[in-house]
């Protein structure tokens, strides 16, 4: 319990001081590092990855809607609210925690074992900037710009199969789902997909800076710690925002009076 | 004559530590174990003091120091040691110059020249070894590296701990040309060995 709440408090120390010190990002070697992230983050993961997750999010479609025996406007909401809305930051925020989540907790907690963070502090680096501020906006924007490609495949996957299962042609679909996707869609994973990418990347810097030892056997350790509470901080916004949005909670036990 | 470093250590348990080098000189320090050195070297590299220890740096007491204030310090101290270790995902060139592009000073291309004439007196292929990640340098190679680094920063005060720890008697020679190379970046900076007299005896 103590521990909990003592990991709560660094938690939100460091995503504090992660918010603050974001300017620290003009400097050249931060610079260099969030680009790093970026890179491995974003690019990297695109190749492969993020390709199978949106596969993924056709066959969830396919499977949906042959269950619900759907129609050409039920086929358009699932593609709206379940693969943009919903799959998409999730299969984004899954590919980041799997990938860079335990990168970057190896890494960091690597570097405090080998005594790395303490050359840095004896050169007068400090560590939130050189370490915590560049992944965490470097895996924000990576989250963000995954999100944007999986649902981009995702629904276009779905327009291209449904056809293949509902009696609606490729432009009908297209035609209904432009009809009724608004900004708000939009914002709604934007916003969802950058704090995403800031809980795993602050939760993973925290356990990798907070390793539970100095020795080689904290380094696993940190990893699944840190790839545990990144799963359920992601969880937890993705419950937060399906409440406000749609008004439910876990299925409907905490209901909204908006 | 004014005081470079004033050091007490007088912790319970452990041996009673107490170092004072003049500003200007070149001093030795022989600390009685790895645990008092581990602890003297933390002191000064971080300006912090632990409970029982007393520490004056360029003739400022570290204790109750500013965190603006204690970087301030820092910048005019320099320690070359294995606890001060080069980052290993960086190359030798970034780690050189990792404090200066952080920092903003010396610009880029004063810490290119000052790398390019250190390292051409102590390395064959200066070119080469800039490019190499620490794990891929040798002993001699990552210490020249990491004094190299020191210089840049252009230290009022340097450390050189445990220079000679895992060299070879021509490696030793090597690192005995640190001095000179100092002196003359540094003509009026005070230099300060340490080593323990386990390892020494």
């Amino acid at each position: 319990m103590l521990r909990a709440l003592r990991e709560i408090e660094g938690g939100l120390k460091l995503s504090l001081n992660a918010v603050g010190r974001m300017g620290r990002l003009r400097r050249a070697p931060v610079r260099e590092s969030f680009l790093r992230q970026v890179y491995f983050t974003g690019v990297t993961a695109a190749t492969g990855v993020v390709l199978r997750a949106s596969v993924l999010g056709v066959l969830i479609i396919a499977i949906t809607m042959d269950v619900l025996d759907a129609d050409t406007d039920l086929a358009v909401k699932i593609l709206l609210l379940l693969v943009f809305r919903e799959i998409g930051p999730l299969a984004a925020a899954v590919v980041v925690i799997l990938r860079t989540g335990t990168a970057i907790s190896a890494e960091v907690a690597m570097m405090r074992v080998s005594g790395q963070t303490r050359a840095l502090r004896h050169l007068g680096i400090n560590l939130y900037d050189y370490i915590v501020v560049p992944r965490v906006a470097g895996v924000m924007l990576a989250t963000l710009v995954l999100t944007l490609y999986v649902q981009f495949l995702a629904v276009l996957g779905g327009l291209v199969f449904s056809p293949l299962i509902i009696d609606a042609t490729f432009m009908e679909l297209a035609g209904r789902f432009s009809e009724l996707f608004s900004p708000v869609d939009f914002f709604y994973s934007t916003i969802k997909a950058l704090l995403f990418g800031f809980a795993i990347a602050a939760c993973c810097c925290y356990h990798g800076l907070n390793p539970p030892g100095l020795t080689q056997n904290a380094v696993p350790q940190a990893v699944t710690r840190a790839v545990t509470q990144s799963a359920m901080l992601t969880l937890g916004i993705n419950a937060v925002f399906a409440y406000i949005v749609f008004g439910i909670l876990f299925f409907g036990l905490v209901t909204s009076k908006v | 004559m004014s005081i470079a470093l004033r050091y007490l250590c007088r912790q319970p348990g452990a041996p009673a530590v107490a170092v004072e080098v003049p500003q200007g000189a070149v001093s030795r320090a022989h600390l009685p174990d790895p645990q008092s050195s581990a602890r003297f070297i933390a002191a000064v590299a971080e300006a912090r003091c632990e409970d029982g220890e007393e520490l004056e740096l360029l003739g400022e007491p570290v204790t109750g120091l500013s965190n603006a204030a204690r970087a301030r310090l820092l910048r005019r101290v320099g320690v070359l040691s294995p606890r001060v270790m080069l980052l290993s995902n960086l190359n030798a060139w970034e780690n050189i110059s990792l404090p200066a592009a952080y920092h903003g000073s010396p610009s880029l291309e004063r810490v290119a020249q000052i790398t390019q004439e250190v390292l051409a007196a102590f390395v064959e292929e200066p070119l080469a070894l800039l490019a190499r990640l620490p794990e891929q340098l040798g002993t001699l190679q990552r210490r020249v590296v990491a004094f190299v680094r020191l210089l840049v920063n252009g230290p009022e005060l340097a450390v050189l701990d445990n220079l000679e720890e895992g060299l070879s008697r021509e490696e030793r020679a090597c690192v005995a040309r640190f001095e000179p190379e100092y002196r003359a970046r540094h003509p009026s900076g005070t230099l300060l060995y340490v080593d323990t007299k386990e390892e020494h005896s």
